[in-house]
């Protein structure tokens, strides 16, 4: 049996919802586009194009998402912002595939991340065997966008040092790039836009210029707003992925959702839900995204170990590691709400109170 | 077709108000007709006038308790602002058409007494609540999120004056749909419209052909009036006592009342879509909005460019466009002006966008138009004591001397200063601005008040809305008072209602207050409400001479508090040290009370005291506090201290107890504590007979005991163990004002954990 790719890029994943959109666009289309500003939105907050129900990509904020696709209308840079876990690069996954219907041409910004890496390299071989030549030259996922008119995605941008990070100036204002190896200077098409994301909790760690975020339009991702909205977007991937992965395991109730927000939420808030009492926070981030994989996770567990439903065990053992992440204080706090919150709600949480009790002895 | 011209509106509405003025020039009738309370035309004349600046408000109100109100804002751009001043500048005469303010008011008292006697029935059936709200609806179904961007969005961007008039027609027409059943309001609309058809039919048997009427109303009531024709009977109309009033109004005011007509919330900006609609350039208003907020961001101290507004107004047209919109609506512009400028944060921008948005403009009436009759006291009072050249918006400063002027001849000029402050603490009472006590740098000064004047607009719609209260400045304090004193929480906020009735000049408000004390004081009350409360009173009477005012009424009531408070003092000494502060307190003021006021019985003070600082089952710190006051006040001879010393401070007293009872003693009159040899060798005679666990008890309580004697009176105390121990007094001296060495530091920082409870 042939092997299946682990993780498809959104254009292939959505590639009905994304052909159903193209067919019955009656809006008018930016140029380098596939689709029309609206429909992009269509693609990413849900909706029905004729008989395709469209599945929401990113719940709440709708607004946040209008400014991001208005800004690449404008061929302004956008910067995406926010604590980790927001969905930040899954967002930009989907515009870029939306609106080019091609989301790999990333660049993953790292502490080793290089200018060449933003613009241009070479394959030395050929460099040394004929010279420099076009054909010699590896360009960088930058320099194709520009090329084809396309939008480049630069994830963590701040982790980049800042002599990385402003390369990316001159490529932003002059919308053109030089070599002067091959004296060439490649201008960008129309529609080429570069998609960055950066996260708060790396703030200092390598902070951009001023200049940088001036050619940046910003939009800052919040944290889900309610319970119930952040319990929405849980349940939503939580679905799209246990298709995914083949997790034999029923899907999480909505008891059990409710719960797993709920711990989370207070944890990174530092108060209950009722603001009454106030809560050490751990270090970890917990977001979103972690209590999604957390429930992947147990279920995971119960498909293979336990009988495919999601037990409090499961989930215990999945608490235990997203919230004690590192030092000794993490457990303090973890073992402080198990006494002062979870163990005084009663009934319906003892079971997952004592599971989790047990890991502490 | 009727023939009548309507014309339907937003009552804030900067394009409503443009292509009306262009559609009255297109129709140019004979007669123009607003929805506007019909008995408001008394003040149409000087709303027309040129030095009537935007924005004002047309207040109306009942006579009666519970005082009911309307309030009708009027910005620069109300469509029937500008259809006033075209019929003005035409000279074509325009009516009023609406129910009469009085008839208004009686509708909305007969309502709001029937909420409350729902209330008190509390009838759980509220149908309305469950049903959305026609606003929400529209929200909903427009996907813009708000009705009000919904209408920008819509009817703001129209081009020219018929899709105005056919959009806000047909607006309106749905609405109605929208709301047909189960409006709160459903009667009062239909009388209104009734009465609004019949006053068109008037004028139509007047003789007036309706082609040339037109009527300017708000969409809602297009489709109500269209079948005007039908003959029918108007019902009687509830009146009830009113007046009405015109009135600067502001801004401010304007953006924090909101709902459909009463205000919007951002009339600095639809002031800049009027004048872009004034210069003929639509983008003029995102443009000036940008460019302001950049400004302002620059004005506080933040970077902005002009690159970056560039790049906002590209976002906010982008984002215009993506929901098929002409011009960016306010709610894009906010956005845009978020993600280029404040970097998406709006907090950053948060200050700049309120300053545009809102603004601080505020209306202007001309002098001597529609006063209410407080506004005339406030004039009149104003001449009489030669206060107008305040009057202004520079602030100045006024001393005033409340003694009696003997150079003077006439009566009313020497006491100039007095009757002006009164007049400014009735000023004060109300909540106006206008002038503000400074608190004098001489303490208790009797006579000298300092006071900051500055006249801001405000505080003349603060004065109108005082004429809710009384027709004279004098009569709406009085009110004020009596307010306080019914919602008094506490014993002293009372004797505050009658510092401030006497600082007013008012003795008689300070009746009422003070037969509100009385009954308050029958209650159990706290010693310490007891002494703050008969402090307050023994100033005013203190005082009142200087002021001129008799208050000898005052005086029983403070003669019982005083008594209640020498009774219950023992027993309230039963405390634990952190209340015991409290108390002490308290103990000096019911003693500075006492001798500041001859009317009241020594006796009874310095039996209390006795009590106090003799019995040993109390706070040892109040009880030394009572000796110590007993001290002060001559009432206990050097024997007796010396008794009373040994007896606080002998061995088999717990040390902490002793100790603070020392500190008690200590708050008060050192000096006459440093004079008495006697006391420091018991002193000393005491801490000899400690034990070396008692003695680390003992240190920590002498230490706070002595922590805020001065370096001087230190010295007298070194000089006094000198003596006791035959040493050199200066030698002593400075080993006690030495800074502490580590190590002595280090044993205290040990002490300071001492578990007490063992």
């Amino acid at each position: 049996m042939e092997k299946q790719d682990l993780r498809l890029p959104a254009e292939q994943l959505f590639a009905e919802e994304l052909n159903a959109l193209i067919k019955a666009e009656t809006d008018p289309i930016p140029e380098g586009w596939r689709m029309s500003p609206r429909s992009v939105k269509t693609y990413i907050c849900g909706g029905k194009v004729g008989e395709t129900v469209i599945t929401p990509k990113y719940i709440g904020h709708e607004r946040l998402v209008e400014i991001a696709i208005a800004t690449l209308v404008t061929d302004r840079a956008l910067l995406l912002i926010g604590e980790p876990g927001t969905a930040k690069s899954w967002l930009s996954e989907h515009l870029t595939a939306a609106i080019n219907g091609n989301s790999s041409r990333v660049i993953q910004g790292t502490a080793g991340t290089t200018e060449e890496q933003i613009r241009y390299s070479w394959n030395y071989a050929m460099l040394i065997a004929n010279g420099p030549s076009e054909a010699a030259m590896l360009k960088s996922p930058v320099f194709t966008a520009m090329e084809d008119g396309a939008i480049a995605r630069v994830e963590e941008i701040s982790r980049c040092a800042s002599e990385v990070q402003d390369t990316l100036i001159s490529l932003l204002s002059e919308k053109r790039i030089s070599v002067p190896e091959l004296s060439l200077e490649v201008p960008a098409k129309k529609g080429f836009s570069i998609i960055a994301t950066a996260n708060t909790r790396d703030k200092g760690v390598n902070d951009m210029s001023a200049a940088l975020k001036r050619r940046f339009n910003i939009v800052v991702l919040p944290a889900p707003e309610t319970l119930e909205e952040e319990m929405n977007i849980v349940k939503t991937r939580v679905e799209q992925l246990s298709d995914n992965l083949d997790l034999n395991a029923a899907l999480p109730k909505d008891a059990v959702i409710q719960k797993i927000c709920t711990i989370f939420r207070e944890l990174r808030n530092g108060e209950t839900m009722d603001k009454k009492q106030k809560l050490k926070t751990p270090a970890g981030v917990l977001s979103t995204a972690e209590a999604i994989s957390l429930l992947c996770n147990s279920m995971a567990l119960a498909g293979s170990f336990g009988n495919g439903e999601i037990s409090d065990e499961d989930i215990a053992a999945g608490l235990q590691g997203a919230v004690v992440k590192d030092s000794d204080k993490d457990s303090v706090a973890w073992k402080e709400y198990l006494e002062n919150v979870m163990k005084k709600r009663g009934m319906a949480w003892s079971g997952l109170y004592n599971a989790c009790r047990e890991l502490n002895e | 077709m009727s023939g009548v011209n309507f014309f339907g509106i937003r009552h804030l509405s900067p394009a409503g108000a443009f292509f009306l003025r262009e559609f009255l020039d297109k129709t140019h009738p004979e007669l123009v007709m607003i929805e506007a309370p019909s008995d408001f035309e008394d003040v149409a004349a000087d709303i027309v006038r040129a030095e009537t600046r935007p924005p004002f408000a047309v207040l109306a109100y009942t006579k009666s308790i519970p005082v009911r109100t309307i309030l009708y804002p009027f910005a620069e751009y109300s469509p029937e602002y500008q259809a006033m001043l075209w019929c003005h500048e035409n000279k074509i005469p325009f009516r009023f058409m609406d129910l009469p303010s009085e008839t208004f008011l009686a509708l909305s008292d007969e309502r709001l007494r029937k909420a409350e006697e729902d209330e008190c029935e509390d009838s759980g059936e509220n149908t309305d609540e469950n049903k959305p709200d026609v606003y929400e609806q529209i929200a909903e179904k427009s996907s813009d999120g708000s009705h009000e961007t919904f209408w920008d969005r819509t009817l703001e961007q129209c081009a020219d004056a018929d899709a105005y008039q056919e959009g806000a027609n047909l607006f309106g027409a749905n609405i109605r749909t929208l709301s047909d059943e189960n409006r709160y309001d459903e009667e009062e609309t239909a009388l209104r419209e009734t009465y609004m058809r019949y006053v068109i039919r008037n004028e139509v048997k007047d003789g007036v052909s309706p082609e040339r009427i037109v009527v300017v109303t708000g969409s809602y009531h297009v489709e109500g009036l269209k079948n005007w024709e039908n003959e029918e009977i108007l019902p009687e109309l509830p009146v009830i006592s009113s007046l009405h009033t015109l009135m600067p109004y502001s801004y401010y005011r304007l953006s924090t009342r909101s709902g459909y007509g009463a205000g919007n919330k951002a009339p600095a900006y639809y002031e800049l879509i009027w004048d872009g609609l004034q210069k003929g350039d639509r983008l003029y208003a995102a443009n000036a909005y940008l460019s302001k907020i950049a400004a302002k961001m620059r004005e506080i101290g933040n970077a902005a460019s002009s690159a970056q507004v560039i790049e906002a107004l590209r976002l906010a047209e982008s984002l215009a466009k993506m929901r098929g919109g002409l011009l960016p609506t306010l709610r894009d512009l906010r956005d845009a002006a978020q993600t280029c400028i404040g970097e998406g944060n709006f907090a950053l921008i948060s200050t700049a966008a309120a300053d545009t948005e809102i603004g601080t403009r505020i209306g202007e009436i001309p002098e001597g138009v529609s006063r209410t009759s407080i506004q005339d006291d406030f004039y009149r009072e104003l001449k009489e004591l030669r206060l107008e050249k305040y009057r202004t918006i520079v602030a100045q400063d006024l001393k005033l001397d409340l003694r009696e002027n003997i150079r003077v001849s006439s009566e009313r000029s020497a006491f100039l200063d007095l009757n002006r402050s009164f007049f400014l603490h009735r000023l004060r009472i109300l909540g106006l601005g206008f002038a503000q006590c400074v608190p004098s740098s001489q303490e208790n000064a009797t006579w000298a008040e300092s006071w900051v004047v500055c006249w801001t607009p405000e505080s003349e719609i603060t004065l109108v809305e005082s004429a809710l209260k009384g027709d004279t400045v004098e009569i709406a304090a009085s009110v004020s008072i009596k307010e306080a004193v019914e919602q008094a929480q506490s014993m002293s906020d009372i004797a505050k209602a009658i510092d401030d009735s006497f600082r007013c000049g008012m003795p008689s408000s300070a009746g009422y207050a003070i037969s509100a004390l009385q009954a308050a004081a029958v209650d159990a009350v706290s010693f310490e409400e007891l002494a703050k409360t008969a402090f307050r009173l023994s100033r005013v009477i203190s005082y009142g001479d200087i002021r001129k005012v008799d208050c000898s009424a005052v005086e029983p009531i403070m003669k019982q508090l005083y008594y209640r408070a020498c009774l219950i003092m023992s027993n309230s000494c039963i405390c634990n040290d952190d209340a015991s502060r409290k108390i002490a307190d308290a103990i000096n003021m019911i003693n500075s009370v006492e001798l500041a006021q001859d009317c009241l019985e020594t006796e009874d003070w310095i039996k209390a005291l006795k009590e106090v600082s003799s019995r040993d089952d109390l706070n040892t710190k109040l009880s030394g506090l009572c000796t110590a006051i007993l001290l002060e006040r001559n009432e206990m001879t050097n024997e007796e201290l010396k008794i009373e010393v040994s007896r606080r401070l002998s061995k088999g007293v717990p040390a902490d107890l002793g100790a603070g009872w020392f500190e008690g003693l200590a708050l008060k009159n050192r000096f006459g504590l440093i004079a008495r040899l006697s006391l420091w060798e018991s002193l000393d005679e005491f801490i000899n007979s400690l034990d070396d666990e008692e003695f680390k008890r003992a240190l920590v309580f002498l230490r706070r005991a002595f922590a805020d004697f001065s370096s001087g009176e230190k010295d007298s105390v070194a000089e006094n163990l000198g003596e006791i121990w035959g040493l050199n007094g200066a030698q002593v001296s400075e080993t006690v004002n030495a800074p502490l060495d580590d190590a002595s530091q280090q044993l205290l920082d040990e002490l300071s954990g001492f578990d007490f409870d063992i």
